[in-house]
């Protein structure tokens, strides 16, 4: 419906939601991996026992 | 009955409808340009999850009602107590509106429709939590089609914000001087070199500053723009404004009731003889809070239903009582960044769109004005006499706490400056306040040279 469209959402703005669009997925694949080895070396917190 | 709809200043932007005030109320008229975004709304079933969740504000129809010809219905919304704006608002006030932004955007395109506008103004803190106020901010999805309110979201939302969390966050007034979004290439410059190692600051400022720098003029093919990638865009976005914390700079205010209770019991007395007057009060609906820190005394008002807008020039301390309210319910308190010497003034075409901070206070019933004289007349050289005339323009009822010149926090501030105010003292004051106010009570507050009034305005 671009006759409703009233604010100018710019042409670069298009063009870089399209980069982004594609980007995320592979950020997202590297963001994963990253929280994958963070978490090999943060330590689990234990239960303590209650004596 | 029967006063004439009077269209309001700040929505004639989008031709899909408007806002107008008949009789006291606000009502949204949908126009016939706006019936297909507004039935997609409510027959997707949109409208319903939205304000279950309480993120869009409900309306009942009002088939009887027209403002004008080009009408197709008109809305009458639940009303709102007080509108602040973004300017006014602190980081995590900000940053909860640019989440729900995005939150509304996203449950939109599970409904096959899309948010055709992300600004801050459509957002307003009420009764406790950050709603969308526009109704008319939909339109159905076409599919492959970006997001029309991308840029805006990036320039008005995300800028400010980013701005906030790498430098401080006494900048929320930087949105008075772009109310309508900072423009990108500008804040891809302010931000410090190490923005651009954040992966998702990097795509969606500074990259997408230089390409509209590229870019510009007339679109000659609509990109394509698969759901599922916009969806990662609107998700990737609300990741990087989640991860994004208020740069914790401590202010001259930010923990000032901390360091006050360490002053023996001062602020106990203080609290017991200020809630014992204003309990004694008839009548009281709504109240403003001038220098209310943390809300230490904005709240016990708000408890007792009483509308309480709390003014601070502090952002840090706006932010606590933010934080401390978000999400608890509490429906009667609106706090705002609001320096007493520089409230904000009106704005936008004709001075018009958005009423000055007084003239959206009008005359509140009660008014407060504790330990805060000092600052406006030793450290600001306010005349007694103008901030009694000021303080009486905004209350008819004033509790105010004198602060005298022996008191050691205005030894402090007389320390840099030499002393120019003869006429700062308790019969000065008095004689200055009894020009525009009754003096009906006055106690001192134990252990202390400070004195508590509470006066009527002529």
């Amino acid at each position: 419906m671009p006759e409703l469209i009233y604010i100018d959402p710019g042409s670069g703005s298009y063009l870089v939601q399209v980069i982004i669009g594609a980007l995320v997925g592979v950020v997202m694949f590297f963001k994963n991996i990253k929280m994958y080895l963070l978490s090999l070396f943060r330590r689990t917190p234990k239960k303590q026992k209650d004596e | 009955m029967n006063e004439s709809p009077r269209a309001i200043p700040s929505s004639y932007r989008d031709p899909a409808g408007f806002i107008f005030q008949q009789d006291g109320q606000v009502y949204r008229q949908v126009n016939n340009s706006g019936q297909a975004g507004y039935e997609a709304l409510m027959q997707s079933g949109l409208y319903n999850f939205l304000t279950a969740k309480k993120w869009l504000i409900p309306h009942t129809e009002r088939k009887d009602m027209v403002a004008d010809t080009g009408a197709f219905t008109v809305l009458q919304p639940e009303q709102l107590a007080f509108t602040g704006y973004a300017y006014e608002w602190s980081f995590s006030m900000l940053q909860d509106a640019a989440l729900l932004t995005l939150r509304i955007a996203r449950a939109a395109l599970d409904h096959g429709l899309i948010l055709k506008d992300a600004t801050p103004f459509n957002i307003q803190f009420h009764k406790g939590s950050m709603i969308l106020i526009d109704t008319l901010s939909f339109e159905p999805y076409t599919e492959e089609q970006p997001w029309i309110a991308y840029r805006q979201f990036c320039e008005s939302f995300l800028a400010p914000l980013l701005l906030m969390h790498y430098k401080q966050q006494q900048l929320p007034s930087l949105q008075l001087a772009w109310p309508e979004g900072m423009p990108l290439n500008l804040v891809s410059k302010l931000l410090p070199f190490k923005s651009r190692l954040s992966m998702l600051t990097y795509l969606h400022i500074h990259l997408h500053a230089r390409m509209a720098a590229k870019k510009k003029g007339t679109i000659r093919q609509k990109p394509v723009l698969p759901r599922n990638k916009l969806d990662g865009l609107i998700r990737s976005l609300e990741i990087l404004v989640q991860s994004l914390r208020c740069s914790n700079r401590n202010t001259t205010w930010g923990d000032y009731y901390s360091e006050a209770a360490q002053r023996q019991d001062y602020l106990e007395q203080k609290k017991t003889l200020v809630s014992q007057w204003s309990r004694e009060l008839d009548g009281i609906k709504t109240a403003v809070d001038f220098g209310a820190n943390d809300g230490t005394f904005s709240l016990p008002l708000a408890e007792r239903s009483i509308h309480t807008v709390a003014a601070d020039g502090d952002a840090v301390a706006i932010n606590s009582l933010y934080e401390k309210i978000r999400g608890t319910g509490f429906d009667h308190i609106q706090p705002l960044i609001i320096d007493f010497t520089y409230p904000s003034p009106a704005i936008g075409t004709g001075n018009t769109e958005r009423p000055s901070f007084l003239q959206r206070l009008g005359k509140r019933d009660l008014g407060y004005c504790l330990a805060f004289i000092h600052h406006l007349c030793i450290g600001k050289n306010i005349p007694l006499q103008k901030l009694a005339e000021l303080l009486a323009d905004s209350c008819h009822i004033l509790i105010i706490e004198f602060v005298p010149k022996t008191d050691e926090k205005v030894q402090v501030l007389l320390q840099q400056k030499a002393d120019i105010y003869p006429d700062y003292h308790a019969a000065g004051f008095e004689q200055s306040f009894s020009t525009c106010f009754r003096i009906e009570k006055t106690a001192t507050i134990p252990g202390t040279d400070r004195t508590l009034y509470l006066m009527r305005s002529k």
